[in-house]
């Protein structure tokens, strides 16, 4: 397949391309979903092509097919791309610069102990019928087990000289329980929502995520959140289960820390950030506990590769130290406007799509204890798990956000569990009131396999390490 | 540049996974896409593409025990290799007791929505077209945005006696316009034919609107009355939809419509509707299971009627009339979801409904919104690129963007002018629906921003 990259490379070259690189990819996929103990759902999908991304006049082009066992559609496809650059320079504007990048020849592979597409599917089926089964038997009206298998294999070429091959492993499973009472309804999940908890591994991982084990729980806690009360509307402590810190990193530190939304190259879809180019060792992004990297190095991330989908070697950068914003999160192509090199964030949804600035494993750093002792250590205060909705402004400035369960802290200790809970904030604000954040011992590497940036959209498959974190003065409750 | 394929080269490929020795029934989904699509920011282009991908998705189903598999590699070898992987998925699960089996042969709407200029453009007359757009934007302002044409042929074969296929095109144009003291405006048009967009009048409406939206104050939050934009309103039809009115949520009662036919949920002039062959829709008529795409009255005169339906769910229902033709390609656990939404014509003019205000929000758009409680449709999200105080009949000016928690059929019945025009209206996360601007006498807006 490598060939077949550098071939487009060449094939660019030949139709005018003053730079260029190209990747073959193959992504395959296995999920299943059983629901009341029945298989509602199994596939597998298998996709191949090249992307061919070149630089002519200043200007991006980007083409992508599936027939990649074509050479002619190849050079076809390397050519079109030279022709979309070309069209895009008959507007005036500032060429595309690109900060240097040493070309590497290299081959790596995500660790894994067991290959998760060779496990026998009456294994996967069995497990998932044991779980949604027990879900059941603790009262859930719906209780759904869903496994989720990926690998991608990327061979890149570049002009530069590059030639890189990657397999990248990924293993997911969890279990939901949904329970249906008079207009009301209420989900628990385990161990993430929205299918579970995915990392960089093998097989190995489903094995510890305890989806069996855990499933009573899950069922009886979603049967009880229907006669639960409503979360009370309230400006309080507030303490976030490490589940949920996950989401609230991703959309108001990850996503706002992109040069490129920064720079105003997202700006007509998602939106840009509430950060400028110069705001680096200049802003206070929240308290001194607050400390947040990015790290494409990370065992088990999402986000973890040996390279970029433009060549740049992972690294591990701070972006948030001791609660003052240090650094973006960049490319080739914008890392030059705060004066750095590019620190390896491209990554593209696959050989159809140009890669773009994409977090890789955006993390809390932890502190010191636990979340039971963060929890002894609050006399009043709001406990929530396990997000259920997100939204946040174009800004990244306003959000807000859903969760399956609270639970009152009271004098040190959990009290009454309350159903539908939410809050909101302002992000500096929310990050400036951080007074705890838990340790390693409740530090956990998440996986968000559904971050959608870009138009045409993109999704990609991102980490976020998070311990339990408590904050001040947040509103709580916010009803219609 | 790619082209179409064909029914009959797609009945050939197809042919090598019906005829899969062991299985009860098989059935191909193919799909066939390309398209370009050229973006620009601040005033530049930076980002142009164009691609193309095929898939062969075949089910496969023994006994009720049902795989499914999918791959891009479109030759009869290729289904083949999809089909034996599906068996295989097959083999090992229990029977469904809601199987359904296949789509029959039925014959389904012929509407040609394929235009080939449009499936041919190049990138040079999108970047003509970005050019004619950029040029609207005033001294200081920036545009961003993208210009998309997209070309696509569906077929659906199954053993059991259906063959459907059918092209179809689309295409759009979407832009912000920023420039200093917060200003900020939004316009878009989507449409089946790239002939149909005026790239110069979309640059000019998001121009002006980000002129007018120079210097936004606060307001405070609270209950307001507000005029929505169609793409505002194709926000709350979107969740609706995705909340409310597929068929699975609706009979296992999670639906914000479960228990509730025949009950009046909406202002008695609010009629909403799918229909994959209406006038001005974009999209085939046929389904991913093979099954016609029926028109369904969702809520009408303010009533709900009904939900859509697969033949998964048709099963689970009880429906002696079957799918409603609203499945998606399978495996499909969520269930049947509404791609073509309309929502009735009213008889006001925008600016009707902005005199007709005596105190209010203009709202241009929403904003990443998502939902909070699904049972009493009430969503959340911001709004962006255009948010006006209409004060005594007339905008008084910009204000700063508002966070809105809010439910949906609360706004619905709360709603007293609509829209004459309707406008195709694309919604982040859901495709585009066909509605009108709504003037809505209550809305809570729960939080504000800084811009």
């Amino acid at each position: 397949m490598l060939d077949i990259a550098q071939a487009a490379v060449e094939a660019a070259r030949r139709a005018g391309a003053d730079a260029a690189d190209a990747r073959v990819g193959t992504d395959e996929t296995e999920s299943l979903t059983v629901r009341n103990q029945v298989m509602e759902g199994i596939d597998r999908s298998t996709s191949t092509g090249i992307g061919v991304r070149v630089l002519k006049n200043g200007r991006w082009g980007f083409a992508a097919t599936s027939r990649v066992e074509d050479d002619a559609e190849v050079a076809r496809t390397a050519e079109l791309a030279v022709e979309i650059a070309r069209a895009a320079a008959r507007l005036p504007g500032d060429p595309v610069r690109l900060t240097p990048v040493e070309p590497a020849t290299d081959s790596w592979r995500s660790p894994f102990a067991e290959d998760p597409f060779t496990v026998p599917l009456e294994e996967k089926v069995a497990l998932l019928m044991e779980a949604t089964h027990k879900m059941q038997a603790a009262g859930a009206t719906f209780a759904e087990g869903m496994l989720d298998l990926f690998r991608r294999s990327t061979w890149f070429a570049s002009s530069d000289g590059a030639a890189i091959e990657q397999v990248v492993t990924l293993s997911g499973g969890g279990i939901q329980a949904t329970a249906v009472g008079e207009d009301d309804m209420q989900r628990r999940s385990w161990p993430d929502a929205f299918r579970g908890h995915v990392r960089a591994a093998g097989y190995e991982h489903i094995r510890t995520i305890g989806l069996v084990e855990e499933a009573a729980r899950v069922g009886r806690e979603a049967v009880e959140l229907l006669s639960a009360p409503e979360c009370p509307s309230e400006v309080t402590t507030l303490i976030l289960d490490a589940n949920q810190m996950q989401l609230q990193i991703h959309e108001s530190v990850g996503h706002p820390t992109e040069l490129d939304r920064v720079l105003g190259m997202e700006e007509s879809y998602a939106g840009s950030s509430w950060l400028k180019p110069g705001d680096r060792g200049k802003v206070r992004y929240g308290s001194p506990l607050v400390s947040i990297i990015a790290d494409a190095t990370l065992a088990g991330g999402l986000g973890t590769f040996a390279y970029d989908d433009e060549g740049v070697p992972a690294q591990s950068i701070p972006l948030v130290v001791d609660g003052m914003f240090e650094n973006f999160q960049t490319s080739r192509e914008t890392a030059h406007v705060v004066g750095q090199s590019s620190n390896g964030t491209m990554r593209a949804d696959g050989w159809s799509h140009l890669p773009l600035i994409r977090m890789t494993n955006v993390s809390i750093e932890p502190r010191d204890g636990s979340l039971a002792e963060i929890i002894a250590d609050t006399p009043a205060g709001i406990f929530m798990s396990a997000n259920t909705s997100w939204s946040i402004d174009d800004h990244r400035i306003n959000f807000q956000f859903g969760c399956e369960a609270a639970w009152r802290v009271r004098d040190g200790k959990l009290a009454e569990l309350y159903k539908n809970p939410n809050y909101t904030g302002i992000t500096p604000e929310f990050w400036g009131s951080c007074d705890a954040v838990a340790g390693r011992e409740d530090w956990t590497v998440f996986g968000t396999p559904n971050c959608g940036k870009g138009q045409p959209g993109q999704v990609a498959r991102v980490g976020h390490g998070a311990s339990p974190a408590r904050f001040q003065g947040v509103q709580v409750g916010v009803r219609g | 540049m790619p082209g179409i394929i064909g029914r009959d080269r797609f009945r050939e490929v197809a042919d090598a996974a019906l005829e899969l020795p062991g299985a009860d029934d098989v059935e191909v989904l193919f799909l066939h896409e390309w398209g370009g699509l050229t973006r620009f920011a601040n005033s530049e282009i930076h980002q142009s593409t164009s691609r193309e991908d095929t898939a062969l998705r075949v089910r496969v189903a023994i006994g009720g025990r049902v795989g499914v598999a999918q791959a891009n590699d479109f030759s009869p070898a290729g289904a083949v290799v999809a089909a034996r992987s599906a068996k295989e998925m097959a083999d090992v699960v229990a029977p469904d007791p809601l199987w359904a089996g296949l789509a029959g042969p039925a014959s389904f709407a012929d509407v040609d929505r394929f235009d080939e200029d449009t499936a041919q453009i190049s990138p040079g007359q999108r970047a003509d077209s970005v050019g004619g757009l950029i040029a609207q934007v005033p001294e200081g302002y920036r545009a961003a945005g993208a210009y998309e044409t997209q070309a696509m042929e569906v077929g659906v074969a199954t053993s059991t006696g259906q063959t459907c296929w059918g092209p179809m095109t689309q295409a759009s144009i979407t832009t912000v316009v920023t420039g200093d003291e917060q200003a900020s405006g939004f316009a878009e048009r989507f449409a089946g034919t790239a002939g149909e967009l005026d790239a110069v009048a979309i640059g000019a409406t998001a121009a002006g609107k980000a002129v007018d939206s120079r210097s936004p104050r606060a307001l405070d939050p609270g209950t307001y009355a507000v005029v929505l934009e169609p793409n505002a309103v194709a926000t709350l039809v979107g969740f609706l939809a995705f909340i409310g009115f597929g068929g699975r949520d609706y009979i296992e009662g999670r639906s914000c419509f479960s228990g509730r036919a025949g009950e009046k949920v909406a202002d008695e002039t609010v009629s909403i509707w799918d229909d994959a062959s209406g006038d001005g829709m974009l999209g085939l008529t046929f389904d991913f299971e093979g099954e016609p795409r029926s028109r369904v009255d969702l809520i009408r005169d303010g009533v709900f009627v009904d939900t859509v339906y697969d033949r998964r769910t048709a099963k689970q229902a009880g429906r002696t009339d079957g799918s409603t033709g609203h499945g998606l390609p399978s495996p499909n656990p969520q269930g049947p979801f509404p791609l073509h939404l309309f929502m009735g014509a009213g008889d006001a003019s925008l600016g009707d409904m902005v005199a007709a205000t005596e105190r209010g929000l203009l709202v241009t758009r929403f904003h990443y919104a998502n939902v909070v409680n699904p049972m009493e449709s009430s969503i959340t999200g911001m709004t962006r690129d255009g948010t006006f105080l209409i004060e005594n009949g007339e905008i008084a000016g910009p204000v700063r963007n508002f966070r809105f928690t809010q439910s949906i059929l609360g706004a619905l019945s709360a709603v007293s002018m609509i829209g004459r025009d309707s406008e195709l209206a694309s919604e982040f996360f859901f495709s585009a629906s066909r509605v009108p601007a709504l003037k809505i006498e209550s809305f809570n807006f729960s939080g504000a921003s800084d811009h």
